[in-house]
């Protein structure tokens, strides 16, 4: 299903509350939170950080984020066997994702990609993106 | 394996499951524990939510230390008390279970957990799945033997900084055996978190003492906020540990909590310290 596009306005609306949760959840200073800044590698972020994030961007927005939700929406409507094969995506897959975390920069999107290593692409602005698509899904079911 | 099911476990009895939703149970502090941290209320209450996560996912994985939003101390627990256990589950799959819950001694609280977030890992890794069941049934149907905590010894913490009021560094020497290893857990012994929180709060309270405002009070950590573990401490491993007094006033102090090991972060929280009640 095509999503509808995100516009800068939507993001920048729900930026700063993302930004002092990243913040909150890493234990880092608000002004280090970047929109475009890698949270692994500009923040230090690590697997159980993700956890805290998702679980605090659910109660701050009111809204519910399923797990791996980030990677499956990036997949679409492509097969799971479409997108990756043996943990590395394919070469639809990573075209596929680059257009979806379009906040990050391309130089960033290696060929060959494991699919373990997508977090690592992550943004304060991807996470933006993933509470605005969840507060879409809340109002289309209310 | 000596010492599973009793050196480390603190749920005596499961008195109802709302399966996914919410749990309820029991633990007596055995009449003869000379020791007995209050971050182990903690442990009390997050077991109880363990075993309703556990049985979610028929035992294919279990929670393990991670994220505690909020911990509020209301009072402490004396040897032979009974603690009335209760976790609701907010949300439990394989990835995680999230949950709040509370202890409470003759309907007074003394313990309110909020925002925790234990990480799922496969069950295979740290206990053998079938015994695990065994133990949930026990605990659902007769109980387990009362009096199964032996009590725990205060590990080897060695100041190697102190600024008085200020600061303090230390070194914790994990034992490179004690009886907890053999419960937490059977197949991969790890340094409970509830008992690095403890070592942490140790320190937290000295410091807190050291306050100009808050000398000669009767201190006792109050809340302890934003608590992560985020990795596996080993039998025999030696922690850096850190304390850092951030602000006091008359009545009570704020400091951040900091664990170490090989200069990679182990754990953070923040704690108040506060006059006791």
């Amino acid at each position: 299903m095509q999503q509808q596009a995100i516009s800068k306005e939507e993001i920048n609306a729900v930026f700063p509350k993302v930004a002092q949760i990243i913040a909150d959840a890493l234990g880092c200073d608000v002004e280090d939170v970047k929109p475009q800044v890698p949270l692994i590698e500009g923040l230090d972020a690590e697997s159980i950080d993700f956890l805290d994030l998702v679980f605090r961007l659910e109660r701050g927005f009111g809204v519910k984020i399923p797990r791996g939700k980030i990677i499956e929406d990036a997949r679409g409507d492509l097969a799971e066997a479409d997108f990756e094969q043996k943990g590395i995506l394919t070469d639809a897959g990573l075209a596929r994702l680059r257009e979806f975390l379009s906040e990050v920069s391309p130089d960033r999107f290696k060929s060959p990609m494991k699919a373990a290593d997508i977090p690592r692409l992550f943004t304060p602005e991807t996470f933006c993106k993933t509470v605005i698509r969840a507060q879409r899904a809340a109002q289309a079911s209310a | 394996m000596a010492g599973r099911f009793r050196a480390f476990s603190f749920v005596d009895r499961i008195t109802r499951l709302e399966p996914g939703q919410r749990i309820e149970g029991q633990y007596t502090v055995p009449a003869t524990t000379t020791r007995f941290p209050e971050s182990l209320m903690a442990e009390a209450v997050g077991q109880l939510a363990a075993w309703a996560a556990m049985s979610h996912v028929s035992f294919t994985h279990r929670p393990v230390a991670g994220l505690a939003g909020e911990t509020r101390y209301r009072g402490s627990v004396a040897p032979g008390q009974t603690l009335n256990l209760e976790a609701d589950i907010e949300r439990c799959d394989e990835e995680a279970i999230a949950y709040g819950g509370r202890a409470s001694i003759d309907g007074r609280c003394v313990l309110e957990l909020t925002h925790c977030v234990g990480p799922m890992l496969p069950m295979e890794e740290f206990d053998a799945p079938d015994a695990v069941r065994a133990d949930f049934e026990t605990l659902r149907g007769p109980g387990a033997p009362p009096g199964r905590f032996a009590g725990v010894a205060a590990p080897f913490v060695k100041l190697i900084e102190h600024v008085a009021g200020e600061k303090v560094r230390a070194e914790l020497r994990v034992p490179a055996e004690a009886p907890f290893f053999g419960d937490h857990f059977p197949r991969r012994p790890v340094f409970p978190g509830t008992l690095l929180m403890d070592s942490l709060s140790t320190l937290a309270l000295q410091l807190a003492r050291e306050a100009p405002s808050l000398q000669g009070a009767e201190l006792a950590p109050s809340k302890v906020t934003d608590v992560k573990i985020r990795s596996f401490t080993s039998p025999g491993q030696t922690l850096e540990l850190l304390v850092d007094l951030q602000s006091a006033t008359a009545e009570a102090a704020q400091l951040k909590l900091a664990a170490r090991a090989d200069g990679k972060g182990v754990a953070t929280a923040r704690i108040e310290i506060a006059r006791r009640q």
